[in-house]
């Protein structure tokens, strides 16, 4: 990149656990919301922009290219076109890269960037027999023929297809993504105790930071549609009373039988939204604007599906290289927690001089994160993981968490399913 | 000749084409139905017309109705029948024309306009939103003169015709297609063409039996009046619908249901001059001049600007709302929903969340009665954003502040937010009483600052009070009015003063209800007397509506404005001291509120300094009541507190409910008689109170025989 890339502010809803609170607004609402927000908090208004990029995962089916819907419903102007990327959990994080490269092509000045999901809304559809029979049924034109085709239906038709289940599980390895997890944990030798301290860390770190007030500079409160019987203030995923010994207790949820993979050591299925607002360093400074930060640098690598989890390692290195720095130029690192198990594996990879030369044809380890840096607010396990939307949360959490330290320099990175990974490295000054 | 028709003829098509020189609108004045006369005659004779099409010229207009000024020129019975039954067998002539006659509607045919298209053999409309056919009459006291009340029930059936007169409401050309009202509903865009279309179709003898077949098909339920009780049944469901919504106190809609149903037992001729007899009966009448005033009015009011010609009004997109309350949700329900953006500022989210709460509602209300789509309402909802800081308040056009009632408060709001604005961005004040230049005094700009009174409920009360203090701007003014217009209010500027207009002259209205209760008068007795009146709810109830705290503080602030004249009953104030008495929002006042019932609460006595008690008359209720207002309306006029008389009684309408059939307190006192008035002044000024004592704009005008509205 020849020129940094400002992000003038960041703003995201409250992460909110699937099936509660948010459960019935939509991923357009909660774009749309943080979208308008982040308009109105820089002062840029929506006739300055050029494009509105969205990340977004499941891609609900009543609003087909969600960004173009958010904008609209976000009061900007008509003229302003939109389109939504998608790159799996680095939807959010592509939102941003893209309108780097949009703007440094010089095919745009001002882009709104963000990511939404909702994970609450993600459909049950019906299975193969039961939409077979509907075809039928329409088909039928005599009384006879509807009854006959009214005759094959059978309760099994009626077993519904989970959208969730079958959007997480990989269709080339045929894993779900737990059961990624789980190869990474053995193939680490990431204990079940390790896993599950590293959660509780995770959640104990989360809850200083809300108390301390620290998330509050980056969430909006939110007015729950429909009927507005409650303000979301802040995260509802990280647990005060949460201890080992209760996490210790939960079952293995992937691999049942020999796992360590449970629900309290893997990041939550999660609703929420995120929005930044990116230029040219150069136009930033032209508007006499104060950015939140700069994008450095970025990149993404492709490994092996089953091995999604350390998609991290292999962006860190791409971006290092591009960069020509170095990981002991990092202030700070967030990885996205999809599990704890695969946040851990990549702290081993990373300082592994053996991985480093079988995987990414380096002679030395990338090098060790303290972890005093890696996500000193806690990560996904405890504030959860909405899909589409984690990437600008991280690159929107190391930014403020720089500025609050005095510091100037930052490493985001996330594991992506399918097979690759994503990284930034973000700076304030 | 030939000022408003044109005939020419192509292929055998007549097109008669309705032109009004000079007007936006066709109108059936009585020079134009003259005309309309002689090319009818003319295109009789026409040896090559084989059918004849009525047609507009105008863009979205059929014919939009009969002249108003002309019916508010009918002063006797006699003149009205006259005026009815000429305009009938203009009418007729079309009705017993030879060839087939075709109304091509095209826009709004309303009133004359649809009765010109019923005397046609066939009529075609479009599926244009702007077509719409009705007779809108009863709106104006009147009835339709013209056949309305003949040819439609014949037409469509008394069940779905009865209805649409009684209302005065309008159908659009897909459901007038499928009443059987339209033979054809067609495409706007291809409008002309397809005309032709049916001209052919209906060149043919097979062709119109074939279209005649098929509109009484449409028609349904027709059988009901050939019971033999049938149609005594439908006009006294009509009756009973009528005084549900009326409370009676309009005589046009029972006059309307009479000549509908008598009519239809009479051949279509004397159905006719039978019509033509029932329109006499209501036109001059002075309920019917007032409504028509009362339309006038609101005509003049559509250009209305509030500031001299060449003060521009800025155009508004973005805008801010300080105080999450519930005129605060109100206010910002409604610039959302006019595709305004509005950002909320309140000192905590539990807060914000309730404007919220009031707007959704307001949504959630229009889309469940089909007044807006689920994609508007939710556009709309996301038109708000929301803040504890002034975030977002930098590109305002306008925020409006909605803060509580306190002088002091306001002051220190609007010296904070008038740092976190563009300059040239205007601040409103909703409020209700305070004075705008006094709020104004510690501002730097107080050029862009001005009054801008929503009425409560702000989704249904019309009027918006704009008051500019001593150092507002002319542009001020104007971008205001205009905002008001956009938000499809009437916006009168008033001048600033306690209490402004409307609550100057209510809340005494609501005070002197208690000084009844201490003279002996009873709750429901009191509310009784002025629901007759016609005010939609009695001084009481309304008191209990807006909330007992809000109209006592209100009162004080009146009273310390206008001194002894305006003191607020005793018995008012020791009711207010009661925490649980604030009306229906703690579900106890002057009533107990259960869900909408309500019945007088029996503790009001034990607060009531009762003075001796007497018999007290309703006349002397219902004039101590009204008049107590007219004698403050006299001298708000006076002192030019609003611009004319005219404006006083429609900003009564629609901020006060004031019954439209008596158009207005300035319109009532004139029909009075001013010197009745000032003579019930002087003796209820000895017997209830010197606030009674006659003003002094009264008396002058009794000296000089003058009315207000002269």
């Amino acid at each position: 990149m020849n020129e940094r890339i400002a992000i003038i502010d960041g703003i995201r809803t409250p992460f909110c656990k699937a099936g509660g609170q948010l459960r019935e607004v939509s991923a357009d609402h909660l774009g749309a919301v943080v979208a308008r927000e982040i308009i109105a908090r820089t002062g840029i208004s929506g006739e300055q922009l050029d494009e509105v990029i969205f990340g977004n995962v499941s891609q609900p089916s009543n609003a087909a290219n969600i960004a173009r819907v958010i904008g609209l419903r976000a009061g900007v102007p008509q003229r302003v076109p939109a389109y939504t990327v998608h790159r799996n959990c680095a939807s959010g994080m592509e939102s941003v890269t893209t309108a780097a490269n949009k703007i440094l092509a010089g095919e745009a000045d001002i882009i709104l960037s963000g990511g939404t999901e909702s994970m609450s809304n993600i459909p049950l559809m019906f299975n193969k027999k039961m939409v077979r029979f509907f075809e039928e049924l329409g088909k039928a034109k005599t009384t006879v023929q509807k009854v006959k085709v009214l005759l094959t239906f059978r309760l099994g038709h009626l077993a519904p297809v989970l959208g969730i289940v079958e959007g997480l599980t990989d269709p080339i390895c045929g894993l779900i993504m737990g059961l990624t997890a789980e190869k990474l944990s053995r193939e680490f030798g990431i204990s079940r105790q390790e896993q599950d301290q590293y959660a509780l860390a995770s959640h104990s770190k989360a809850l200083a930071a809300i108390q301390a007030g620290r998330f509050a500079e980056e969430i909006v409160p939110l007015p729950v549609p429909p009927q507005f019987k409650s303000v979301i203030i802040q995260d509802d995923g990280p647990r005060a009373n949460q201890t080992i010994e209760a996490l210790q207790k939960l079952k293995p949820y992937f691999d049942r039988k020999n796992g360590t993979v449970t629900v309290g050591n893997a990041c939550p299925l999660t609703d929420g939204a995120a929005a930044v607002i990116v230029m040219k360093e150069s136009k930033a400074k032209a508007l006499g604007l104060n950015p939140l930060g700069y994008l450095r640098g970025y990149g993404y690598a492709g490994l092996e599906p089953e091995r999604m989890g350390l998609g991290p390692i292999y962006a860190s290195a791409k971006v290092l290289e591009r960069t020509g720095l170095a990981v002991s130029d990092m202030d700070l690192f967030e990885i996205n927690e999809a599990f704890s198990a695969q946040v851990l594996a990549n702290l081993r990879a990373f300082e592994s001089t053996e991985f480093a030369s079988q995987k990414l044809g380096r002679s030395t380890a990338l090098g060790a994160i303290d972890p005093d840096k890696l996500n000193v607010n806690g990560g996904a396990v405890a504030l959860g993981h909405p899909v589409g939307t984690s990437g600008i949360r991280l690159i929107i959490t190391t930014l403020k968490e720089l500025r609050r330290r005095g510091k100037q320099r930052g490493l985001a990175s996330l594991c992506v399913g399918g097979g690759q990974g994503g990284a930034v490295i973000v700076e304030v000054e | 000749m030939a000022h408003y028709f044109s005939l020419s003829i192509e292929h055998g098509i007549g097109w008669l084409t309705f032109d009004c020189p000079g007007e936006k609108i066709n109108k059936l004045s009585a020079s134009a139905l003259a005309e309309l006369s002689e090319m009818i005659a003319q295109a009789k004779t026409a040896s090559d017309l084989q059918v004849l099409v009525i047609v507009s010229a105008k863009t979205d207009i059929f014919v939009a109705g009969a002249d108003i000024a002309e019916i508010q020129n009918i002063d006797t019975p006699e003149d009205g029948y006259a005026k009815a039954r000429s305009g009938q067998s203009i009418f007729d002539q079309l009705a017993s024309f030879p060839m087939p006659t075709i109304a091509a509607i095209d826009g709004a045919a309303l009133g004359g306009g649809l009765e010109l298209a019923l005397a046609c053999l066939f009529r075609v409309v479009s599926d244009n939103p702007k077509t719409q056919l009705g007779l809108p009459e009863v709106n104006l006291g009147i009835i339709p003169g013209f056949g309305g009340t003949q040819r439609l029930p014949r037409l469509i059936g008394v069940q779905a015709a009865l209805p649409m007169i009684i209302s005065g409401g309008s159908v659009d050309g897909n459901k007038a297609e499928k009443l059987g009202l339209a033979d054809r509903c067609v495409s706007s865009a291809f409008f002309r063409s397809e005309v032709v279309r049916f001209c052919k179709e209906c060149g043919s003898d097979e062709g119109r039996q074939r279209i005649l077949a098929r509109r009484q098909s449409n028609v349904k339920g027709q059988w009901v009046e050939a019971l033999p009780f049938g149609l005594a049944m439908v006009a006294s469901t009509a009756r009973r619908a009528v005084i549900l919504k009326t409370h009676g106190h309009y005589p046009a809609p029972f006059v309307a249901i009479r000549s509908v149903v008598e009519g239809l037992k009479l051949s279509l001729a004397d159905g006719l001059d039978q019509e033509a007899h029932r329109f006499s009966e209501l036109v001059g009448t002075p309920i019917s001049k007032n409504l028509i005033a009362l339309f006038f009015i609101q005509e003049e009011l559509k250009k209305y600007t509030g500031v001299p010609a060449g003060v521009l009004a800025r155009p508004v997109r973005h805008s801010g709302v300080i105080g999450a309350g519930l005129m605060g949700g109100g206010i910002a329900w409604l610039l959302s929903s006019k595709g305004i953006a509005v950002r909320i500022k309140d000192v905590n989210w539990n807060a914000i969340n309730l404007a919220y709460q009031s707007a959704s509602k307001i949504y959630a209300k229009l889309v469940e009665n089909r007044k807006m789509t689920r994609c508007e309402s939710q556009l709309g909802l996301n038109g708000i954003s929301a803040t504890t800081d002034y975030s977002g308040f930098g590109t305002a056009e306008v925020v409006i502040e909605a803060v509580v009632e306190n002088m002091e408060i306001k002051k220190k709001v609007l010296g904070e937010l008038e740092t976190h604005l563009r300059e040239d961005a205007v601040i409103a004040s909703n409020t209700s009483s305070l004075s705008v230049t006094e709020m104004a005094s510690g501002l730097t700009h107080p050029e862009r600052f001005v009054g801008m009174h929503f009425f409560s409920p702000v989704n249904r009360m019309p009027l918006v009070e704009i008051v500019p203090g001593e150092k507002t701007s002319p542009e001020t003014i104007a971008t205001v009015v205009q905002l008001a217009k956009t938000l499809k209010k009437t916006p009168i500027v008033v001048k600033n003063g306690p209490g402004f207009l409307v609550n100057r002259i209510l809340i005494p209205y609501v005070n002197e209800a208690v000084w009844l209760l201490e003279d002996g008068a009873e709750i429901a007795d009191i509310d009784r007397i002025m629901e007759g009146f016609g005010m939609p709810l009695g001084p009481l109830a309304l008191a209990d509506e807006v909330g007992l705290d809000v109209g006592y503080k209100v009162a004080k602030i009146l009273e310390a404005g206008f001194g002894e004249r305006m003191a607020v009953a005793p018995s008012f104030d020791r009711i207010h001291q009661k925490d649980d008495l604030k009306g229906k929002k703690s579900g106890k006042g002057f009533y107990i509120h259960e869900g909408i019932a309500k019945k007088p609460n029996p503790d009001i006595a034990t607060l009531i300094y009762r003075g001796d008690d007497h018999a007290i008359s309703s006349e002397d209720i219902l004039d101590r009541l009204v008049l107590i207002m007219i004698n403050e309306a006299s001298r708000c006029i006076a002192e030019g507190v609003v611009e004319k008389p005219e404006y006083l009684d429609i900003a009564m309408v629609m901020g006060a409910g004031f019954p439209p059939f008596r158009l207005g307190l300035c319109r009532y006192a004139d029909q009075r008689g001013i010197s009745e008035i000032v003579g019930r002044l002087d003796t209820l000024s000895k017997t209830a109170g010197t606030r009674f004592v006659p003003s002094n704009a009264l008396v002058q005008m009794t000296k000089v025989s003058s009315t207000f509205y002269s």
